[in-house]
């Protein structure tokens, strides 16, 4: 084809309206997809580097078989331009003025921490400080309690194996403290290069020998690939999101944001579906005047490939353009929110789904109709043909599903968040296909009259395609949008409730059976009730129906429940947050058997009725299992794999106690004065990690409303595509009842009730579309359980209403303008 | 409404009463006058055929005449009511009772049915059997097998046909039409003429037309020549 005829078509398609609308719900549709996609990365880059404090890097090898960590490994990374530091971990005695005790010691390198800060004390008085690195060689940070117990100060001398330390502090606060009952002992750091000296950390001892590492993403997710093949099974490659803690909230979060970026391509597709097939059917008779003029079919639908693929392209970049600052301003409020700096980063990678969908939606709609363009006989510049029949339909919405799939599934490549979408979709589909029969059936006998409610009904019915297909696509916008919204709700609740204001932030541990009334006065007396208090046995699970459980476990199934010593308690109720999966919960007087944490008897195939094996000291037990629960990790307060029933087998095995309560900020001195009066007593103080999980979900939730509004907006542009689609058909009718007496305000009202009708409908709908994908979606994307959402189920279609009567007055505006006289000119 | 008093008596037969009537549109750099002092009456009953070159104003004429539009100067009278002095909305409801269309272009709603576009204006009108009026029309017309039809489905001349059973459906006092036959061929232009013709006796409406067409002119019993904005009537001096 010559270049100039398709440039001057390029020319004359820019004054044509159906165009400029194709246009505009791409570069719509691409700056959401995009904005979305380029701040979720952000949002992601952000919390992963906010999280990643807790383990002081963004990423942890930590080698357990008594080797440190190779040092080409450590040459790799850097090379790769990644910061890296190590650490050894190792418990030791020490010794101090005469007395010893048994601590936890953690040795760090210069460069430690890579993420996050340590805080620490110079004096016991002195307010706390933030580090930036750990203790200088030949000093030593100590936990404040190992002060009483060994009775040294800060500045005295204390011994480390075979090297003398000075005291230079005290350590508060590790960003990878971590949140572990074992880590009894009191925490001791040191520097990296003292232990040798120490003559401590031998080949074979208790020692782990941790690498940090801290860089771009990208490449530290090759460089895990490249060490991946090389670890064995004693090393662990730790990222952020192997933590328990935080894990789970900033995976519901990244999902969240998947779903949005789910929705918003979904959202893009229809708008720019909409606009390309209205497009395309607009060209008919332009190509059919074109046959008449020589234009072969084969060459009229090249043209038009040719035409659709340059406006594709030119709204891509324009949407590109216009996603960049949004982007930049999205960004922004995040770090205010954050108090952080924000570096703005557009990665290629980012934009691909935008273009992507842009030009995948743009052909799976216009194809269809394009392709019947080539056949569209010449006639029809004489003689209006009839339109396209029924059935010519079915394939386009074939391709249209087949197109939307496609898209969903590069997207977001995950399995059940595109079946819950399709779900919610095909539900949608069906309820919409039984509604229009009602609708054909119940409106058929409507016969117009004065009210405006009556013309409304009758123009439903008479434009019963057109409306039809306008309520598909209002309901799927109302769908997509809710879906968002009440996940968004959901969400937010949970982790609301998961950690409350008052949530229990300290844990006391070590408690001797004698002083549990004790601690329970003494902080009952300063106002900080301690409800729950959990006896507490130290043991291991070492056999499975009379089998070693080690042999029973297959080899590659790393069970860390295994490897070390877990905390069994007795309790005759059970915890409040625990839920009962199977078997039933001890009976008053009942003395047998074990409560399971669910997960763990999962991974060691525990079904009710076995027999479980545990060694206590030198003692062994043997209990069947009667129940399985599960367990919320996730919430900070004391929570048991095994629980025994009261005066049941551990009722004579030596027991300590625990219980977790909530002290406020403003009562933690009170903590000096208890460690006084119960010295033995461990104070574990998780009130740091509680507000910093806390202080993360206030910034994704920050950030899920900014994208739940982009998404709301974006739903609403695209209804405005869709209204504005039919502007002209509109505005022709309007004129025409215009000229046969249809007052002004009759029009305005009718078409308001029209639309609302649509509006309310779709609404309803949408909702029910809706709960089918929330559903799904709790079920299995957010483990969430699910409840219907009756509150919205009529608020919904009331403002889906209200919205579209807005937009009908609105755009019924430009029909009362326009003269009826237009009419008699002969407009088409 | 406003009644002219001086008119009062003669009201009953005067149809439409135009008086000094022009219209002038704003071109920006100059202003474009398209019908300029135009003065008339039309009785009641009676059939006007206005005829003219093109561009002379014929349909702006027309459309001032149903209060489609109003003139930059002027009053124009229809059925006693001064209409260019009538609100947008008074003006629709006036038409809603006493005025009907046929369009050279026929003007159908082309997702609606024939039978669904003559009920239109019976529904607008709070018609109480808008169905049975609109299916009398049809076969009236000679289109009752193609009640369910969309335009689409019908030729040119069907779709006139319904677009006159439309016309007619609020039993009108006035009928406009531009070229009603402009879009048809000779045959099939007869037929619709003598249609709409037919119709207008039995109705006894007052019917105003534009056409080219001379024969259809000649059957009217009076003509108005229109040229460059500037209306006369044979025979009888300016
Ligand atoms: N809104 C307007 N703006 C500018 N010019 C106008 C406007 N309305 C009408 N005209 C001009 O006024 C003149 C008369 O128009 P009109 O449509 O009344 O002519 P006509 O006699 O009906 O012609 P035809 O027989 O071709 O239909 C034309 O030159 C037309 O271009
Ligand atoms: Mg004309």
């Amino acid at each position: 084809m010559a270049k100039s005829p398709f440039r001057a078509s390029l020319r004359r398609d820019w004054r044509e309206r159906d165009v400029r609308v194709v246009l505009t719900a791409l570069i719509i549709a691409v700056a959401t997809v995009a904005t979305i996609t380029l701040f979720a990365d952000q949002l992601q880059r952000t919390l992963t580097l906010s999280a990643s404090s807790f383990l002081a890097a963004d990423r942890q090898l930590i080698s357990e078989n008594g080797q440190p960590v190779p040092a080409e490994w450590l040459a790799e990374a850097e090379l790769r331009g990644l910061a890296t530091a190590k650490m050894v971990r190792f418990p030791t005695m020490m010794f101090g003025d005469g007395n010893f005790q048994l601590v936890s010691v953690k040795a760090v390198s210069a460069g430690y921490p890579l993420r996050g800060q340590i805080e620490i004390q110079t004096t016991p008085d002195s307010a706390r400080e933030m580090r930036a690195r750990g203790p200088e060689p030949g000093t030593v940070w100590v936990g404040p309690r190992l002060l009483q117990l060994l009775k040294v100060s800060v500045g005295d001398p204390v011994e480390v194996g075979e090297l003398e330390l000075r005291v230079s502090g005290l350590l508060i606060r590790e960003p990878d403290g971590g949140f572990s009952l074992s880590g009894l002992a009191p925490r001791v750091m040191m520097h990296a290069d003292d232990v040798a000296a120490t003559g401590v950390v031998q080949q074979g001892s208790r020692v782990a020998h941790v690498a940090l590492f801290a860089g771009d993403e990208g490449v530290l997710t090759r460089f895990g690939r490249w060490l991946q093949p090389k670890l064995l099974p004693s090393q662990d490659w730790v990222s952020i999101h192997d933590g328990e803690t935080l894990s789970a909230s900033l995976e519901k979060a990244e999902r969240f944001l998947l779903l949005g970026g789910s929705i918003a391509v979904l959202l893009a597709a229809v708008a720019v579906a909409v606009a390309s097939r209205q497009y395309a059917l607009s060209q008919r008779d332009s190509v059919a005047l074109l046959k008449t003029l020589g234009l072969t079919g084969k060459a009229a639908g090249r043209l038009y490939v040719w035409r659709l693929l340059s406006w594709g392209v030119a709204g891509a970049l324009a949407g590109i353009l216009v996603a960049l600052p949004l982007y930049a301003a999205l960004a922004g409020l995040l770090a205010s929110v954050l108090e952080s700096e924000f570096a703005l980063q557009v990665e290629p990678r980012a934009l691909l789904p935008a273009l992507v969908t842009a030009l995948i939606a743009m052909f799976a709609f216009a194809w269809p109709p394009i392709r019947r363009l080539q056949t569209v006989p010449a006639m029809r510049v004489l003689r209006s043909e009839p339109g396209e029949s029924r059935l010519a339909v079915i394939p386009d919405i074939a391709i249209a599903v087949g197109a939307m799939v496609v898209l969903l599934w590069l997207y977001a490549r995950d399995v059940t968040l595109v079946v819950a979408l399709l779900a919610g979709l095909a539900l949608l589909l069906a309820t919409l296909a039984v509604l229009g029969w009602l609708m054909v059936l119940a409106l058929k006998g409507v016969i117009g009259g004065g009210s405006s409610w009556r013309l409304a009904l009758v123009a439903l019915y008479r434009h019963r395609r057109a409306s039809l297909s306008q309520i598909s696509v209002f309901a799927l916008t109302v769908m997509l949008a809710c879906t968002l919204l009440l996940i968004r709700t959901s969400l937010l609740s949970d982790w609301q409730a998961q950690l409350p204001e008052d949530a229990p932030n300290h844990f006391l541990i070590n408690i001797s059976p004698q002083a549990v009334a004790e601690v329970k006065d003494f902080w009952g007396e300063r106002g900080h009730g301690i409800n729950a208090v959990y006896p507490m046995v130290r043991g291991r699970l070492t056999e499975l129906n009379g089998q070693p459980v080690r042999q029973v476990v297959s080899k590659d199934e790393r069970v860390e429940a295994l490897n070390r010593e877990l905390n069994l308690t007795w309790t005759d109720r059970m915890p409040a947050d625990n839920q009962l999966l199977a078997g039933r919960w001890f009976e008053p007087g009942e003395t047998r058997g074990v409560s399971v944490e669910a997960e763990l008897a999962q991974r060691l195939g525990i079904s009710l009725g076995d027999q479980l094996g545990f060694t206590i000291g030198s003692e062994t037990i043997t209990e069947p299992v009667t129940s399985i629960r599960s367990v919320q990790w996730d919430n900070m307060r004391p929570n048991f794999y095994m629980i025994f029933p009261p005066q049941g087998a551990l009722d004579t095995m030596p027991a300590t106690w625990m219980t977790s309560f909530y002290l406020p900020e403003t009562a933690k001195q009170e903590l000096n004065g208890f460690s006084r009066a119960f010295p033995t007593v461990s104070v574990l103080e998780v009130d740091h990690i509680i507000a910093r999980i806390q202080s993360i979900v206030a910034q994704v939730t920050q950030a899920i409303e900014a994208i739940l509004w982009l998404i709301l907006a974006a739903a609403l542009v695209v209804m405005a595509a869709v209204v504005s689609a039919t502007l002209q058909d509109r505005q022709r009718e309007g004129a025409l009842l215009r000229t046969l007496g249809a007052r002004q305000t009759l029009l305005v009202r009718s078409t308001m009730a029209e639309f609302a009708l649509l509006g309310f409908f779709a609404g309803l709908l949408g909702v029910a579309g809706s709960e089918a994908a929330v559903w799904g979606l709790q079920y299995r994307v957010f483990e969430a359980p699910f409840r219907m959402h009756w509150g919205v189920i009529l608020p919904i279609p009331l403002v889906s209403a209200l919205i579209l009567a807005l937009f009908g007055r609105w755009q019924l505006k430009p029909v009362l303008r326009v003269s009826p006289m237009l009419l008699l000119r002969r407009l088409e | 409404m406003t009644v002219d008093k001086q008119t009062d008596g003669e009201h009953s037969h005067i149809m439409l009463r135009l008086h000094n009537v022009s219209h002038r549109v704003d071109l920006g750099h100059d202003t474009l006058t398209i019908l300029q002092g135009v003065n008339g009456e039309i009785n009641r009953g009676e059939s006007v055929a206005i005829v003219g070159p093109s561009g002379s104003g014929k349909t702006t004429l027309l459309g001032m005449m149903a209060g489609l539009d109003t003139p930059t100067e002027g009053t124009i009278e229809l059925d006693g009511a001064v209409i260019s002095a009538m609100s947008e909305d008074q003006r629709a409801q006036l038409r809603a009772q006493r005025v009907g269309f046929v369009f050279q272009s026929f003007q159908l709603l082309p997702s609606l049915s024939a039978l669904e576009n003559v009920m239109l204006p019976l529904e607008l009108a709070g018609h109480k059997a808008p169905l049975q009026r609109a299916t009398e029309l049809l076969n009236r017309v000679g289109l009752g097998e193609r009640l369910r039809h969309t335009p689409r489905q019908l030729s040119g001349g069907e779709q006139q046909r319904v677009a006159i059973a439309r016309a007619f459906a609020s039993e009108p006092t006035v009928l406009f039409a531009d070229e009603p036959t402009g879009n048809l061929d000779k045959h099939t232009g007869a037929a619709i003429s003598d249609l709409l013709m037919d119709l207008n006796r039995e109705q006894g409406a007052t019917l105003v037309m534009v056409t080219h067409d001379e024969q259809l002119a000649a059957r009217c019993q009076r003509r108005l020549n229109i040229d460059a904005g500037v209306l006369s009537e044979p025979g009888v001096p300016a």
